[in-house]
């Protein structure tokens, strides 16, 4: 039974998904505050970089170490989202321009392939890396053992952020202030909302999650450096928040959706069975363009639409 | 002791003084209307009371004591809350989410949202005062009155113990208005002062205690609303001495035919709701027919139908001989209709583009300026020369962007241009607004001249001078419908000023 | 947020400001630079020295630097194209693509054609494949209003997998499959010879496709600044409403530009098959990111087709010179993190020019801006 295709793929696709999870929910909360950020696969690259070099590093048992490369993941990915931060809230760039500068600049034949090789972090494999540690009982149970119990505690931890992002967007007073940021930042100045801070925060914090999903990579999936590791999951990332109408939950869920059409074919053909995995790779990105048509069309651009700010630097007085 | 008291208020701007030396009080449980022409200082007025602005001379009291505003915090902490003409509401989220939005007390500071306690509040205001909204419904789906009524329950949640209310039945029904009004009253009764800002007369005689008027920046009166009647109102409001300074018109000068004919048109605004409703007009070659009005009563939307910017939902425009489908300005441009935009520098121009191509903005496509899909930038240069120089615009030359001129000079060229095609009709929409004396008479000036060469002109506007000195014939729009025709030769600005606030002349 | 400095936009834009702010972001990200490399371990003179050395002295280098610089120049033309009239197409990748792929089905269609027959449909074919391409986030956007942004970007990886689809999972024209080695390590079906693009020798070797998007950038330049078209797109760039109120077509003038924008990066797809690989190369194609570069280079060149020219040049230069040094002891990633810099700064740089900023000595006083204009 635990060998069935559905259930190793519905497995695989929880365990590739998460980094997904991690950096879409990150990228969800940027845009609900209205910011718009392109850069989140270099974000994703120097957490992963950086994650990776702390763990090999830092001495101590494996679970601190972990914990310890965790956070230096996210702070890298939260530094390179200051820049963004600075540059299209502070300095009113292009959001579009900036966003991929950040991801030429970080990604792949930038900063990261500079730190890793610097840092000479392609030479050995973690030295500590997330492996699944729930009971066996538990891990081998039928069917939802596989799926949910025989995966790593970042798995668990991007629950956990998921169940606390729906929280804090519905029923916090910050989460209310963060929403009337990006829909509407003219409404949520005059009543006396700082509309930059809310912007700046957000951001950073999307960065720093981004960089966790790319920790997820370093540490947990491959455990190893390798340059351009995360291989396009960033983009991925930002058409999953599309894809999910902005909503916590429905990231999660995409994320393991487009985990799984990702990793299907190969299992699949694995068992013989082929078919075309371009095909299957691609659907994603065709179901995001029809969602995005779908939130256009005026009438639904209200119920299920993107923050109604997004993307533009929001000025007080501008001629 | 009064709850608010404005004493020798002044508030200079660039240009002009907003407030002179104004006085104004406002007792506890009193409905007080602020009344005046647009530009006579009331919304200076209301931004100083609510701490946008700051007062370069004067006092604010409040209960007797005098208060300082530094932001619009402090006047709401104070107690002072308005609810703006346009609503300060975040559409997507639910009236209980605005609500608490807005709160920065008590409810507010936790850290956690219970909608249900919000709900609970807003529901039970909302009956107390007669101003049920849903509040789970999202403000979107709600239609203008209930949002307003939104805007007034945050107030009421602040428990706010001053509300000024701003032109509030610009967006209601006669029916809303009235359950507005008595709304008002409620909160009037507890002991809360109401200031309501209009410019329509026989609502102040509807429901409020006392009125101010403004004119010029100054106060006129402060009277007893029982002792007035809608005719000494207007003439407070514009009783200023007007000059006609109209040319002597020879004889009646013959009318010609009809160059715009608009018969029983409908058009919608843009929130819902009908705009213009069924309007009825002719416009002779060689008249000038003013549409007097209040902003907000339809002109905008009745220039932007007649020159193609707005689709009719119903009704005909017939320019020249010719039946417009209406909804595309270049075929109303092609038809002969020029159009002088109310918002001159982001409508009426491309701000970044120089002079020379904006000239040519609506003309880039006739022969002389270029063959085949060339554009011959000497041919457009030469041509932005010919106007400067006919129109007398103050630049350096055709190469400077339009954002630089200052606001007469870009009129000059916005007229410039829309003259150079010899349309049939003009419709201009507030020509002087923002300029100076000399600006504004050498625009009168073109408008006149083009006039006497045959053209028809729809001026639409709300300075009653200038639709005195200019037109052969004034209408009044109010609310969407044309209420009264005045032959220019016999009005008097009383008159008009009173059909612009819905009254009826005697 | 009560900062005693204001800013306020420039009434007019100094031309000295458009060309001094991309030349000081440039020394700036330099310095920034220096820093990094000093911080690593690196000398800055030392790298910096081999890095010019590679990408623009002597001829083999200026050669190598073309051929760098010639997909940029398609993907940074195509992108100025667009932006100029504030549609953000960011499918330049995917559009090139296309290009790649009816330009290769071309060449090998005209199998046995003459040179001149068959280099001539490659590029039609490129730009055809491209145009069609760039229309469906131009539709989406002319009648639906959809985001173009992210349909775009979408779009590049479907472009990206039906790429890799067409080489290594189907049997497909493009693909080869003449011998049984060919089944097992797939690849594409070579082009013939006479689809091969010719060079222009002057001393140096110019690829054709470098000299066929310097044309380009003549004819984008002359459209845009001559012509009505041009004058359209200008208009809508700076004020939708006042083209809307001038009677324009804004819809037909979105879906053109989105068209002659995909062309032009198609045009680059077929070069690419042309000029350099002489076969359809899904992995080389989509490992380069040549139309993100080319965004970059846009924004730097300021949307200026003869700038984005000369910027792909420099541009290509530095990367030509980063592939090359690749190696134990050349830090990897530089390219990328020097162009980062240099845009960083750029953008920056780009608030000086169309912004100013003033202190505010009025801090007392609140008077905020609206307020400057009389009620």
């Amino acid at each position: 039974m635990n060998n069935s295709i559905l259930v190793v793929v519905l497995a695989s696709a929880v365990t590739y998904g998460t980094p997904l999870a991690f950096a879409a929910l990150g990228e969800l909360l940027t845009e609900r505050s209205g910011v718009l950020n392109l850069g989140v696969e270099g974000m994703m690259l120097v957490g992963a970089v950086m994650g990776f070099w702390a763990v090999q590093h830092v001495p101590g048992s494996g679970p601190f170490a972990l914990c310890v490369a965790v956070a230096v993941a996210a702070l890298a990915g939260g530094t390179m989202a200051l820049i963004h931060s600075f540059l299209v809230i502070t300095l009113r760039a292009n959001q579009i321009v900036s966003g991929l500068a950040l991801t030429i600049f970080a990604g792949a034949g930038g900063l990261s392939s500079y730190l890793g090789g610097v840092l000479n972090l392609a030479d050995a494999p973690a030295r500590h890396q997330f492996n699944a540690f729930l009971p066996a009982g538990l891990r081998h149970a039928q069917i939802v053992g596989p799926i949910l119990f025989d995966q790593t505690a970042l798995v668990y931890v991007s629950w956990v952020f998921v169940a606390l992002a729906m929280l804090y967007l519905t029923r916090t007073r910050l989460g209310l202030n963060v929403r009337a940021v990006g829909e509407s930042p003219e409404a949520a100045d005059a009543m006396g909302i700082n509309v930059t801070a809310y912007r700046y925060a957000h951001t950073i914090a999307g960065g720093a999650l981004a960089g966790i999903g790319g920790a997820a990579f370093s540490l947990a999936i491959t455990p190893q450096w390798v340059d351009g590791l995360t291989e396009g999951a960033g983009w991925i990332a930002i058409a999953l928040v599309i894809f999910a109408f902005w909503r916590p939950g429905l990231c999660l869920l995409g994320a393991y959706f487009f985990g799984a059409f990702a990793g299907l074919p190969f299992t699949l053909q694995s068992r013989g069975v082929t078919i075309v995995p371009e095909l299957f790779q691609a659907l994603p990105y065709v179901m995001t363009v029809l969602a995005l048509v779908l939130v256009s069309s005026a009438g639904a651009r209200r119920h299920l639409g993107a923050p109604s700010a997004l993307g533009i630097p929001h000025v007080r007085e501008e001629r | 002791m009064p709850a608010v008291s404005l004493r020798g208020i002044t508030k200079r701007f660039p240009g002009a003084v907003a407030n002179d030396d104004v006085d104004f009080d406002a007792a506890e449980g009193e409905v007080h209307a602020l009344l005046g022409e647009n530009g006579a200082g009331k919304s200076t007025l209301s931004n100083i009371l609510t701490g946008l602005y700051r007062p370069d001379e004067g006092e604010i009291r409040l209960y007797g004591e005098p208060v300082e505003f530094r932001s619009p915090r402090d006047a709401l902490d104070a107690g002072i809350c308005m609810v703006h003409q346009h609503f300060r509401l975040v559409p997507t989220f639910t009236v209980a989410e605005n609500v608490l939005l807005g709160d920065h007390r008590d409810e507010g500071r936790r850290f956690f949202v219970r909608p249900r306690n919000i709900e609970r509040r807003v529901a039970e205001l909302g009956e107390r005062y007669d101003i049920a909204v849903d509040p789970r419904a999202r403000v979107w789906q709600l239609s203008l009155g209930e949002q307003q009524r939104v805007e007034i329950l945050k107030a009421l949640y602040r428990e706010a113990r001053i509300l000024i209310l701003d032109e509030p039945t610009a967006v209601l029904t006669p029916q809303e208005s009235e359950s507005l009004f008595a709304t008002m009253r409620t909160m009037a009764a507890e002991g809360r002062t109401v200031i309501f800002i209009s410019h329509k007369l026989h609502e102040v005689q509807a429901v409020a205690d006392r009125v101010t008027v403004l004119r010029g920046g100054k106060t006129v009166a402060t009277l007893d609303a029982a002792g007035t009647t809608p005719h000494s109102l207007a003439a407070l409001m514009v009783g200023r001495e007007v000059n006609l300074a109209r040319p002597e018109a020879g004889a009646t000068a013959e009318l010609g035919p009809p160059v715009l004919e608009l018969d029983d048109v409908w058009a919608v605004a843009d929130r819902g709701g009908d705009a213009v409703r069924g309007v009825t007009l002719v416009v002779h070659s060689g008249e000038i027919v003013a549409v007097a009005g209040v902003a907000g009563n339809g002109q905008r939307e009745l220039a932007e139908t007649v020159t193609g910017m707005r689709p009719p939902a119903r009704g005909t425009i017939v320019v020249g001989a010719r039946a417009l489908r209406g909804g595309d300005p270049r075929e109303a441009i092609r038809a002969g209709v020029a159009h002088v935009p109310e918002d001159r520098l982001h409508t009426g121009v491309a701000p970044s583009l120089s002079i020379g191509s904006n000239v040519v903005l609506k003309a880039y496509r006739e022969r002389h300026l270029g063959r085949g899909p060339l554009l011959h930038s000497a041919a457009v240069r030469h041509q932005a020369k010919k106007l400067i120089l006919r129109f007398d615009v103050k630049a350096a030359g055709p190469h400077v962007p339009a954002r630089q001129l200052s606001g007469g000079n870009l009129q000059k060229v916005v007229l410039g241009r829309e003259f150079s095609g010899n349309p049939r009709v003009l419709v201009a929409a507030s020509p002087t607004r923002g300029l100076d004396v000399a600006a504004t008479e050498a625009v009168h000036r073109y408008l006149r001249e083009g006039a006497a060469e045959g053209m028809g002109i729809l001026l639409i506007g709300e300075d009653l001078d200038e639709i005195l000195a200019l037109a052969d014939r004034i209408v009044v729009m109010y609310e969407g419908e044309l209420v009264g025709e005045i032959d220019a030769a016999t009005a008097t600005a009383a008159d008009v000023g009173l059909l612009m606030a819905g009254g009826t002349p005697a | 947020m009560s900062f005693p400095l204001r800013i306020e936009r420039r009434l007019q834009q100094p031309r000295w400001l458009s060309v001094a702010v991309p030349l000081v972001s440039v020394v700036v990200a330099f310095g920034a630079m220096t820093v990094l490399l000093l911080a690593t371990g690196h000398s800055p003179g030392h790298t910096f020295g081999r890095l010019f050395h590679s990408a623009f002295v002597g001829r083999s280098s200026l050669n190598a630097t073309f051929v760098a610089a010639t997909p940029l120049a398609f993907t940074g033309l195509c992108a100025a194209v667009a932006f100029r009239m504030n549609l953000f197409n960011i499918g330049g990748e995917g559009q090139l693509y296309a290009g790649a792929i009816t330009g290769a089905g071309t060449a090998l269609l005209l199998h046995g054609a003459p040179g001149p027959v068959a280099i001539f449909g490659m590029i039609v074919a490129g730009a055809a494949g491209g145009a069609a391409f760039a229309l469906v986030p131009g539709l989406l956007r002319a009648f639906l209003s959809t985001n173009e942004i992210i349909v775009s970007l979408m779009l590049n990886y479907v472009a990206g997998l039906v790429l890799t689809y067409l080489i290594f999972d189907s049997r497909s024209y493009w693909r080869d499959t003449s011998s049984p080695d060919a089944l097992v390590f797939p690849q594409g079906k070579t082009l013939p010879d006479a689809s091969s693009w010719p060079t222009a020798h002057i001393g140096l070797i110019v690829p054709l496709g470098f000299l066929v998007a310097v044309v380009i950038a003549v004819l984008v330049h002359v459209l845009y600044t001559r012509t009505r078209f041009g004058f359209e797109v200008r208009v809508i760039g700076d004020s939708p409403r006042a083209a809307r109120y001038a009677g324009m077509r804004t819809r037909r003038k979105i879906i053109a530009v989105m068209a002659l924008s995909g062309a032009i990066a198609g045009i680059g797809g077929a070069s690419q098959d042309g000029d350099f690989r002489h076969v359809l190369d899904p992995r080389g194609l989509t490992q380069s990111g040549y139309g993100y570069s080319g965004i970059v280079i846009a924004a730097l060149a300021r949307y200026n087709p003869f700038a984005v020219c000369v910027v792909a040049f420099l541009l290509g230069g530095l990367q030509n010179a980063g592939y090359t040094l690749q190696g134990a002891d050349f830090p990897s990633g530089l390219v990328g993190v020097m162009q980062g810099l240099i845009l960083f700064c750029a953008l920056g740089g780009e608030l000086l020019v169309r912004y100013r900023i003033t202190v505010d000595r009025r801090s007392s006083r609140r008077s905020p801006a609206p307020a400057e204009v009389a009620p």
